[in-house]
């Protein structure tokens, strides 16, 4: 008989990178024991036993405790051991149909946030046969025809067409989903024809898990009051019984355990709980396995039916309700982006800090933000937005994409060569990783992660987060350092915060663990080994220009370092992870960092990079002249990247 | 550097999967013809088609236009009578022209049909007579007069529409049609998979295919030329008009010149190993201004093997076009493929361990793996897993990363 294998493989497979990382408990508590990425051509059982082939070669006492005691046969474990798997949903096209541009232009951000490409059209603006056609392209997956609650009459006049030719598209193309949100519902019956002509072959033999038939509106507002990533998938976690009916949309509070027996990071260990193994164990093992039965369904298209959803004005703020109907229309059931920010939040109340992810992959980005609220910090609000387009290389780049890699990149490159590059880096993802490629890279992840951050002004009028997280496939071939620099780059907000990169990637599979209280044990064991610690990021406003803005007395290093500030500068203070200082800062003017004043005290921890001082502007100020902009962006960039120029 | 040759046992089995493959030929293809508003298919699934084959009919012009009320013209036998006559109302056109739903299933049709007709085509042979009677539905297809776009057709001939049903609307239909049409031929035998109006036309192509990465302009066929590059290019100069009819093998890279000077030569397509960005917004400028001049011109379409970065054409590739030289080939555009229906194919023999970089300050190089080289810290500070390679016509080796590197298999 064998034993219990106390390990289990956590697999991210996304579009240009399969991670994988083993788990295995050791010493009484889940650890990280080894993780690797490869490109996602290749097979993922190979990658397994590669990685299980380096911890044999390293350790092999260790992988024969978590094989049970028994002698490991490296490929029969790679083959047994269970798998917490994640992936990433492929990019899938949504077409917009409203009667006026003003509601076509509303209801096309909540189906960006939500994740999806946008072909969008009103009718006042196109003539039938254009809206047609965006219809009937074989690449639009699911029609989205909206109005507002009470249509006015701009719209109103137009919406028997729009619904009669979303009908007509139903019937032609019965794989199509369609959607009535608002007052367009009203035309349900319009599709009673369409639908009769018989559903998609996949859904008369086999019903997807989480859509009924019509969603009715009502429906639609009892899951408003539920955290949006769990209502994304509805069979995943039924709604805390305590939610409130009119709570905020795509804020939620998460179901919290009295606070006496609120699981803690390694900063607040509680005595009296249970040993995390018994409690883990099984649960986790067990949540591994059932991700494991994701993959037969992972091919299936949107459902093809016809939902009913609030109006693009619906939810807090505004088009919330109807962006969560839809990212549940998009996603996967294990999709990995919903897994990070799902996790975000058990790691927020893990560590009792505010965490903030940026997610940039090739198929889309993600920016998510946890805070955690209430008495004794009990309850943790969450929001979130998924972009197609913050993909470091979208299919189809517009000129704007275009642009945005321009502004940030540190080599001269014509616009199509420029072009041609960023093209071929959504062919060949993992090519020309090195040299000149790693700075072309380097400036489509900035590019993408900038237009993220533009895209969610909500989640940047918050002050910085303690916590600022960095993940994706393409932050893993850049040095740390480098990521670090594009962290401050990119999310300007006075304040002190730690930076920290998600290097093995078990955000996005640990968000497939459904249990809450189970995911933030594994979390509460975890966040040391999975979060890279880069530096720790000093970012006051409102710093002159002088030959002086100040000094910087770090104590707790020895010798006692005294630093003089520049302004418009970047300053890196050696302080190697794991190590924490308290830095005395005195302005010659006064600066906000949390608060306005001359003299600030904060405590910070180490990194690989180091402790960060960013005297720049907020927001940063470039030249509008590309050479300039080049040549400053390359000189912060190459204090920071010194093997640049091998 | 000295590095000891591994091409088997487990350890270089191992090195191998690090790199991804590349697979040269694909066999019985799908490939898809996307259809508008407007556009009929001309096929049915199940349909064998061989190469010229009329599969749809495209209303490059399409416009909304009213139809009227279809049941009840179909009742009181307005719209030519074509309801009495037991012929569906919305084919019941009154020109000569207009023949749609007057041909029988065994009537002989001209085999050949120029690039633009300017007249709706025929249903194809052996479809059933009741599809033709089908109650009008939205695709449908359906022709009808100019007085019906609001135009008086007194003192002038009326011209006459034709196109597709696109919804109804308390009674009333509307439809996306337009005056001109155009026959799409079959590029390729095979058979008809999925065929819906204003959809697509999937067909299950016979024969291997090898697989491209771009494909533009349309699907054309021709017989395959293979002229000796210099330096891996072909000169535009090379294009003249000898290579009329021909789908010309150009080397690493399309300029823009050589694309102009092929369509004028009446060259049916292009292939090399990259195209640029900007060539490729060229060409489909250059299409939309023969489109909108209704001048008919052959179908001219490209095909880059490797992306948009200048590549020479893989040896292995090369060589099996090469093989292939002078027989038919089609160009497909979605998917990106290189159709033929030869059925020996002479493949090249590839040792197991041969390589080529893909990308990278070596791209488009060949050579053979030797060993692994691990982790590996290349330009700039990034650490790669990396392969030991030996180039073609080198003696010293090269460390790459594996994600550079590729291989073929057939």
């Amino acid at each position: 008989m064998t034993s219990q294998p106390r390990a289990f493989f956590t697999l991210d497979l996304g579009s240009a990178t399969t991670s994988a990382a083993l788990v295995g408990h050791v010493g009484g508590r889940w650890r990280l024991i080894a993780h690797t990425s490869a490109p996602s051509s290749l097979d993922v059982e190979g990658v397994l036993v590669s990685l299980l082939s380096r911890v044999e070669l390293a350790d092999p006492e260790l992988l024969a405790e978590l094989a049970g005691g028994e002698r490991p046969i490296v490929a029969a474990l790679a083959a047994t051991w269970p798998r917490l798997e994640a992936r990433t949903t492929p990019q899938r096209r949504i077409a917009v149909l409203a009667g006026s541009r003003r509601q076509r232009r509303r209801l096309e951000e909540a189906a960006l946030r939500a994740g999806w490409l946008v072909s969008g059209g009103s009718a006042d603006e196109m003539d039938l046969v254009a809206l047609s056609r965006m219809v009937l392209s074989t690449r639009t997956s699911a029609v989205l025809l909206g109005s507002d609650r009470s249509p006015a009459g701009d719209e109103r006049r137009h919406l028997p067409d729009l619904a009669a030719l979303a009908a007509a598209a139903k019937q032609l193309r019965p794989e199509l989903t369609v959607i009535l949100a608002g007052g367009a519902a009203a035309f349900e019956s319009t599709f009673a024809g369409a639908t009769d002509t018989g559903p998609g072959p996949e859904l008369s033999s086999d019903p997807p898990r989480e859509l009924t038939a019509v969603v009715s509106e009502a429906a639609v507002r009892a899951t408003e009051a539920t955290d949006p990533v769990v209502a994304a998938q509805p069979e995943a976690s039924a709604p805390p019984e305590d939610a409130e009916p009119g709570a905020e949309v795509t804020t939620w509070v998460a179901d919290v355990p009295a606070p006496d027996d609120k699981l803690e990071g390694q900063s607040k260990a509680t005595p009296d709980a249970p040993p995390v193994a018994d409690l883990a164990a099984a649960p986790v093992l067990a949540a591994a396995r059932d991700s494991a039965v994701f993959p037969s369904e992972v091919d299936r298209g949107v459902s093809p039916q016809i939902l009913l959803a609030p109006d693009a004005g619906a939810g807090e703020p505004a088009g919330a309700s109807l962006q969560q109907v839809l990212e549940g229309l998009r996603a996967l059931p294990n999709d990995s982006r919903l897994g990070i920010a799902r996790s975000i939040g058990s790691l927020a109340y893990v560590l009792d800090r505010t965490v903030e992810v940026v997610e940039i992959g090739l198929q889309g980005g993600l920016r998510a933000r946890s805070e955690p609220i209430g008495g004794g910090h009990s309850a943790v609000v969450s929001s979130h937005a998924c972009f197609a387009d913050a993909s470091f290389s979208p299919a189809d780049p517009s000129e704007e994409v275009i642009d945005s890699v321009f502004a940030w990149s540190t080599t001269a490159l014509d616009r199509h060569r420029l072009t041609d590059r960023l093209h071929d880096l959504r062919f060949m993802p993992w090519g020309d990783a090195d040299g000149d490629g790693a700075v072309f890279r380097l400036a489509a992840a900035k590019a993408a992660c900038s237009r993220l951050v533009d895209a969610t002004p909500e989640l940047t009028a918050h002050p910085m987060p303690d916590l600022m997280v960095a993940a994706g496939g393409i932050f893993a071939s850049i040095p740390p350092s480098v990521v670090a620099l594009a962290l401050a780059d990119l999310g300007r907000r006075p304040g002190v915060g730690q930076l920290v990169c998600d290097q093995a990637r078990l955000l996005g599979p640990l968000g497939a663990v459904e249990d809450e209280a189970e995911r933030r044990r594994l979390l509460a064991n975890l966040a040391d080994d999975i979060l890279i610690p880069l530096g720790c990021l000093v970012l006051p406003a409102g710093v002159k220009s002088g030959r002086t803005a100040g000094k910087l007395r770090l104590q707790g290093t020895d010798p006692i370092s005294e630093i003089e500030l520049h302004p418009g500068a970047i300053q890196v203070i050696d302080l190697s992870p794991g190590r924490t200082a308290r830095a005395d800062f005195e302005f010659r003017d006064t600066v906000r960092l949390g608060t306005r004043g001359h003299h600030f005290s904060v405590d910070v921890g180490g990194g690989l990079c180091g402790l960060l001082v960013d005297l720049r502007d907020i927001p940063l100020r470039m030249s509008d002249r590309a050479e300039s902009r080049r040549a400053a962006l390359d000189a912060w960039q190459r204090g920071m990247w010194p093997g640049v120029d091998e | 550097m000295s590095v000891v040759e591994r091409r088997s046992g487990p350890d270089f089995a191992s090195a191998l999967a690090h790199v991804a493959t590349r697979r040269i030929l694909v066999f019985s293809p799908t490939i898809h013809f996307r259809l508008s508003p407007g556009d009929r298919a001309l096929v049915a699934p199940g349909d064998s088609v061989s190469t010229g084959t009329p599969i749809a009919e495209r209303t490059p012009d399409a416009e909304s236009v009213d139809a009227g009320r279809l049941d009840i013209e179909a009742a009181s036998g307005k719209n030519g009578g074509a309801a009495r006559a037991g012929r569906p109302t919305q084919d019941a056109g009154t020109s000569a022209l207009w023949r749609e739903g007057r041909l029988e299933a065994g009537e002989i049709l001209p085999e050949k049909r120029s690039q633009m007709a300017t007249k709706v085509g025929p249903w194809p042979s052996g479809t059933a007579r009741h599809e033709r009677r089908r109650p009008p539905e939205p695709g449908k297809w359906w022709v009808g007069g100019g007085e019906r776009r609001g135009k008086s057709g007194k003192n002038r001939p009326v011209p006459r529409v034709g196109g597709t049903l696109l919804f109804e609307k308390q009674g009333r239909w509307r439809a996306a049609a337009g005056e001109h049409h155009q026959i799409v031929e079959s590029p390729v035998a095979g058979i008809v998979r999925e065929a819906r109006n204003s959809v697509e036309v999937t067909i299950e192509a016979a024969g291997a295919a090898i697989p491209g990465a771009i494909a533009a302009g349309e699907p054309s066929r021709g017989y395959l030329d293979v002229p000796r590059l210099t330096d891996g290019e072909l000169w535009a100069s090379a294009l003249d008009v000898g290579r009329a009819g021909a789908i010309v093998v150009a080397g690493s890279r399309i300029s823009a010149q050589a694309i102009s000077r092929a369509r004028a030569m009446s060259i049916r397509g292009l292939i090399a190993g990259s195209v640029g960005q900007g060539e490729l917004r060229d060409l489909e400028a250059s299409e939309l201004r023969q489109k909108a001049s209704l001048a008919p011109s052959v179908p001219f379409g490209l095909i880059a093997l490797d992306g948009h970065q200048r590549r020479p054409i893989a040896t292995p590739v090369l060589a099996l076009l090469a093989a292939l030289s002078g027989r038919e080939v089609a160009i497909v555009t979605d998917p990106p493929l290189l159709i033929f229906d030869v059925s020996e194919v002479p493949l090249p023999e590839l040792p197991p361990d041969w390589i080529r970089v893909r990308s990278g300050i070596h791209a488009g190089r060949e050579g053979r793996l030797l060993d692994t080289a691990g982790l590996y810290r290349f330009r700039s500070g990034v650490h790669l897993e990396a392969a030991i390679v030996r180039f073609v016509d080198e003696t010293d080796t090269t460390i790459l990363p594996f994600a550079d590197l590729e291989r073929f298999i057939f």
